[in-house]
């Protein structure tokens, strides 16, 4: 489904991605994990296409079309999801509007008819109920005044309501009590745990992946990913840390 | 007839652009039919005028309390002042309401025209009017308003000639108690310099006057706005927000004076402007003169442009850059517009905005 080889990456001029190679395959869920500074934010601001990361070698491929070719707007019409780890306060624009707009635009360039009012708010509801935001909420400025978790979760509510192939989730875990973490965990299970859906979760800490159980775990460290393994390696490396790993 | 326009070395011209006026007031009108229907908002309730070329066409008006004809307002203003003759007088009985909406639907085909109007409410009399300037030429208007003890008036302004300027000089005196809030927005092709003086003369009055300009091209919106609290207890508003893009630019200039026997007046100014492109400009000044020693009056400016953080947020979600940015611009004017009052207007600026948006 994602396919990401060689891959070299700047900001500001400053290599951060040096040469990362990874490949997801539908109904396969891929953690990575590493040290501050490591490139996590990186590799997902690249793949969502934010300005300012600038691709310098290498390419990416998402269902076989070239995923740097296109437009922010465009990845997320084509199924990618970017849930981020610092969601934006956007006073002015309620959430419902922001949702159903960016919901419909997504369909129009897939060809599909935009979705009603009322079967919006549907959708919103169930999505909203499922990680315990109130649709009170959801009628608010896009995460005006929501603390760091319920942002969070009004992270997990877009995907749901967004139902995207790829969720790339970037340090969707910090900042969660353990409460919290249970919820957005059971979110992105019940939304991406699917056999045509991939999810790259990126984190620093393993706890997040006790309710998420990976399929893989990679290890990036100075743009590169230095190791790959099964769920245990999250283990291994709450254990023994960064350091030794990334040698 | 010269037309003697103020020179842009004066203070309070120095961001206009008159230029295009000297040719609009000699050519002519193009005349031709005028399709108003989508213009009007209200219900069946208010009376209506509308001008064509400062004539009113009295077979779509309906006048209700509203006379026309000579009109008792003269100003010294160097536009104002060319709005003389006939024109519109609301005046309002003690305890009198206008029934409904009154709207004044201002139709241009080229060429000047020059109105003045009255407004009087006397004691606790109120009224709301909305005013709509649309076609191409050079629309001049002159409002004298006059508000007697706790009388109120709504005052709505929608800026929406395709081409050429609207030049509006505002004339307000505010009794006990008053209250006048008047919203304007800038949402068409044309010039703009909007000019206001309103003095609250007497104990307790509330002045709020504000809005949104939004220009693109090479437009010029230019407002000129001095509130003046005269007698204590006085509270004003100042809310406006100003959006620029391309080559365009929106000026602010908001003063508010508090004479010395004007204690306890609260005054705030909120002036904030949005560059749509690094090639267009937005001037703010706020101003305040105040020789009372008991006086709250908060202010603030700033200049900025769209959140790059928020473009991609939306963005990432499916919704296409220009959408995007429509949508943060927007929501930038929000706050001048959602604070009216009434339903009916607030929907129409609403409307006003998401079209100059949608035009992008």
């Amino acid at each position: 489904m994602l396919k990401i080889e060689n891959l070299h990456a700047t900001v500001d001029d400053k290599p951060i991605l040096k040469g990362l190679t990874l490949s997801l395959n539908p109904g396969e869920i891929h953690a990575i994990m590493g040290p501050n500074g490591a490139g996590k934010s990186t590799l997902s601001y690249v793949l969502g296409g934010r300005p300012g990361y600038e691709v310098t070698e290498g390419s990416v491929t998402f269902d076989g079309a070239d995923l740097l070719a296109m437009a922010p707007h465009e990845r997320a019409a084509a199924g990618l999801f970017l849930g981020f780890q610092y969601p934006v306060e956007i006073p002015g624009v309620s959430n419902v509007q922001f949702l159903r707009e960016a919901l419909n635009a997504q369909r129009k360039q897939r060809g599909e008819e935009p979705l009603s009012g009322g079967a919006f708010l549907k959708v919103a509801k169930a999505q909203a109920d499922g990680l315990g935001l109130s649709m009170d909420m959801l009628k608010r400025p896009v995460n005006v005044g929501f603390s760091g978790g319920e942002k969070k979760r009004n992270e997990m509510v877009q995907m749901g309501i967004i139902d995207p192939k790829l969720a790339i989730l970037d340090e969707t875990d910090s900042g969660l009590d353990i409460d919290a973490l249970r919820v957005i965990g059971e979110g992105i299970n019940r939304i991406m745990r699917k056999p045509d859906k991939a999810v790259l979760l990126i984190t620093h800490y393993q706890r997040l992946l006790d309710y998420v159980r990976p399929d893989f775990v990679h290890v990036l460290a100075a743009g590169r990913i230095v190791r790959s393994g099964g769920p245990e390696l999250a283990h291994e490396l709450e254990r023994e840390g960064y350091g030794a790993l990334a040698a | 007839m010269m037309l003697a326009l103020p020179s842009t070395r004066e203070e309070a011209w120095r961001w206009s652009d008159l230029s295009a006026l000297p040719a609009l007031a000699a050519a002519g009108h193009e005349g031709g039919p005028v399709d108003a229907d989508a213009l009007w908002i209200g219900g069946d309730e208010g009376a209506r005028l509308l001008f064509v070329d400062g004539r009113l066409d009295r077979d779509r008006s309906r006048p209700g309390p509203l006379l026309t004809g000579a009109v008792d307002a003269a100003s010294a203003h160097p536009l104002g002042r060319l709005a003389t003759g006939e024109g519109w007088t609301l005046a309002l009985g003690r305890d009198h309401a206008a029934p409904g909406l009154i709207e004044i639907v201002h139709v241009a085909t080229g060429g000047a025209s020059h109105l003045p109007a009255r407004i009087a409410l006397d004691e606790d009399a109120q009224a709301s009017i909305v005013e709509t300037f649309v076609g191409d030429g050079w629309a001049n208007r002159l409002t004298r308003i006059s508000l007697g003890k706790a009388a109120r008036l709504m005052r709505a302004v929608r800026l929406r000639q395709a081409s050429g300027f609207t030049s509006l000089r505002d004339e307000a005196e505010l009794g006990r108690g008053a209250s006048l809030v008047t919203t304007m927005l800038g949402a068409g092709g044309a010039g703009t310099r909007i000019d206001a003086a309103v003095t609250l003369a007497d104990a307790g009055a509330y002045a709020e006057i504000g809005g949104a300009l939004l220009a693109r091209g090479e437009q010029r919106h230019d407002a000129a706005i001095v509130v003046r609290h005269a007698a204590p207890g006085g509270s004003s508003r100042q809310l406006w927000r100003a959006v620029a893009d391309d080559s365009a630019a929106a000026s602010l200039a908001a003063r508010v004076e508090v004479a010395r026997d004007a204690q306890q007046t609260d005054g705030e100014q909120s002036l904030r402007g949005l560059l749509l492109k690094r090639s267009a400009t937005v001037n703010l000044k706020p101003e305040l003169e105040i020789f009372a020693d008991d006086v709250k009056c908060a202010h603030g400016a700033t200049v900025g442009e769209l959140d790059a953080r928020a473009l991609f947020y939306l963005e990432s979600r499916g919704i296409p850059p220009q959408r995007a940015r429509a949508m943060l611009t927007r929501a930038f004017v929000a706050d001048a517009l959602d604070r009216i009052g009434d339903e009916t207007v607030r929907d129409a600026f609403a409307a006003d905005a998401n079209r100059w948006l949608g035009e992008a």
